[in-house]
């Protein structure tokens, strides 16, 4: 099953004009864990499919409301030359597919 | 007496009275719902608050001056929100003034409140806090090795803190406070944590700061933590142990799930909130349910930071820019469009510069339909029907950067290719003329931390008797 079937939010956004974050919500406990097992999950991936440095992804659960977070460096600070969302909310898109 | 001392000598005979918050809107300027504010003002509020401003708006606010938000809506909600607590004399607190909270903003915003105050004939005492950064003091602190880095950006320099159009810092709580001691009726900040606006009047009261900062963190977006989130304002009802949430819009509902995946809008760490002052640790709250519309949260601590900070925002000017908009329904060109847009770009140039000559502009397209939003490492497995082109010039002039797109518009639509059917044209205008000026561009050159002694020294306030 891919991450858009079963999450109830994935959406990106500005955290601050350097940084970008993710935030993956699901309906239910079991849904929740199977996504923070999932291996298309965890940094080396996520890392690869936005272009950064496995380190400079922090992943923070956030078990209060069943949600997963993704906190990764931009490319160029916010409403700089070739920037392509200045406000980060159209990022989100290739996590889409990530199977879980 | 003022709104504010009115407050602090009710406080001073019963000290463990709730304290009731408002948080009315956190972007104004694009309209305060009439319902929820009135239904607000008849809860009897405390404080009423407003944050105006974001970098998430981007860097060309800050750089230029002016507003994110149109004028004559900004001054509606300001009017509504001025007249509404003065008419009740609750003390009104609004931050980040004019989106960048710059003296440019600062001061377009507090002519809209004087216009509006001569107009209802309103009277009443203001505090100002000042949110500009001194030149001197922060390059003396770049060069004590006091400034870091906090991502993509380099390292400030002297060079990069002079050439700033406009350099502010984000008053922390402490400027608030101090606001507060000169008793005024409105508060009216530069650019400001917007935690501040909401955390300084529980805080001066004697309200534990963890739990002042965790529901300040939450009603600076109003109804955003409900279900469904909304603009409407919220009410916070905080005692020394824990705060209620309850929309002003009986249709949004905030739910111990909902208030608490609020913590993840927007930051970087759902478990704290940092401010200058210190941080407020979340990982302990609890959330539960007084009623169906309404949550109780509790359990936040508080951390000092063991070294004062100033968030430093600037915006350096980069030229004047223009766009060009155009769009394609031809597969050829379509299949193609990558290295044409390259070809045009070289062909341009040589036109415009002359053979050799490097290029006075920057020049960028995005190919909506391919990969404008991400740039995806593989093109789509079944090319796109249409494509939307936007092209992009920065240059020193505006008249130079409508040239630039001007030839790029010219010769993209008639630039030959091996296999080309459509001969009259590759691109389509939705209207003329396609490329238009922009206004100026520029970009954040500090978004940094400057270590400090002492906070107080870069945020003054200032008053005056308005009316």
């Amino acid at each position: 099953m891919r991450l858009m079937e079963m999450a109830r939010v994935v959406r990106s956004k500005n955290a601050g004009p350097l940084h970008l974050t993710f935030d993956i919500m699901l309906e239910t406990e079991a849904d929740y864990e199977r996504c923070l097992a999932a291996p298309g999950l965890r940094a080396e991936p996520i890392a690869k499919i936005y272009s950064v440095s496995a380190n400079a992804v922090a992943i923070t659960p956030y078990p209060t409301a069943r949600a997963i977070k993704i906190t990764l460096p931009r490319h160029e600070a916010a409403g700089a030359p070739g920037d392509r969302d200045v406000y980060g909310a159209q990022q989100h898109a290739p996590l889409l597919e990530i199977e879980v | 007496m003022s709104a504010v001392a009115r407050l602090r000598a009710r406080f001073a005979a019963k000290p463990d009275q709730p304290l009731k918050l408002i948080g009315a809107t956190g972007q104004l300027g694009y309209g305060v719902p009439e319902p929820a504010f009135t239904a607000a003002l008849a809860r009897k509020p405390d404080m009423i608050g407003a944050d105006m401003g974001s970098t998430d708006i981007g860097p060309t606010f800050l750089g230029s001056g002016q507003m994110a938000t149109a004028g004559e809506q900004t001054r509606r909600d300001l009017e509504k929100l001025l007249v509404g607590a003065r008419s009740h004399d609750i003390p009104l607190i609004i931050g980040s003034a004019g989106s960048a909270g710059a003296a440019a903003h600062l001061d377009a915003t507090l002519a809209m409140i004087r216009e509006i105050a001569a107009e209802h004939g309103l009277s009443f005492k203001l505090a100002v806090i000042h949110s500009d950064m001194d030149r001197n003091s922060v390059s003396a602190a770049v060069e004590a090795g006091r400034v870091r880095g906090m991502g993509v950006l380099p390292d400030l320099t002297v060079e990069e803190v002079r050439a700033s159009s406009n350099l502010v810092g984000q008053a922390g709580t402490e400027a608030f406070i101090r606001a507060l001691e000169t008793e005024p009726d409105v508060i009216i900040a530069g650019r400001a944590c917007d935690t501040g606006i909401y955390a300084c009047i529980p805080e001066w009261l004697g309200f534990p700061t963890g739990l002042t900062v965790h529901m300040a963190k939450i009603v600076e977006c109003a109804s955003l933590c409900c279900l469904p989130g909304g603009r409407d304002p919220i009410l916070a009802v905080l005692d020394k142990q824990g705060f209620v949430l309850e929309s002003m819009n009986p249709a949004r509902a905030a739910t111990p799930m909902s208030v608490a995946a609020h913590s993840l809008y927007e930051q970087a760490d759902p478990h704290r909130i940092t401010e200058p002052e210190g941080a407020s640790l979340v990982d302990t709250a609890t959330y539960s349910a007084v009623d169906d519309r309404r949550t109780r949260v509790a359990g936040a601590r508080w951390q000092p930071a063991e070294q004062l900070t100033i968030k430093l925002e600037g915006a350096r000017y980069l030229g004047e820019r223009a766009v060009l908009l155009a769009g394609s329904a031809d597969p050829r060109f379509i299949q193609n469009v990558k290295t044409l847009l390259e070809e045009v770009k070289a062909v341009v140039q040589e036109l415009v510069c002359g053979a050799g000559v490097a290029p006075d502009y920057d020049l960028t397209f995005r190919t909506y339909g391919l990969d404008a939003v991400f740039p995806w490492p593989d093109p789509p497995a079944t090319p796109p029907r249409e494509i939307f082109i936007l092209g992009e010039v920065i240059a020193p002039t505006t008249d130079r950067a409508l040239a630039v797109t001007k030839s790029t518009k010219q010769y993209l639509l008639h630039h030959g290719f091996p296999g080309r059917l459509s001969t009259s044209g590759n691109i389509a205008f939705p209207f003329t003329p396609p490329e238009l000026a922009a206004g100026p561009a520029y970009r954040f050159n500090a978004y940094h931390l400057m270590e400090v002694d002492d906070l107080a020294a870069h945020f003054p306030v200032t008053t005056e008797l308005v009316g």
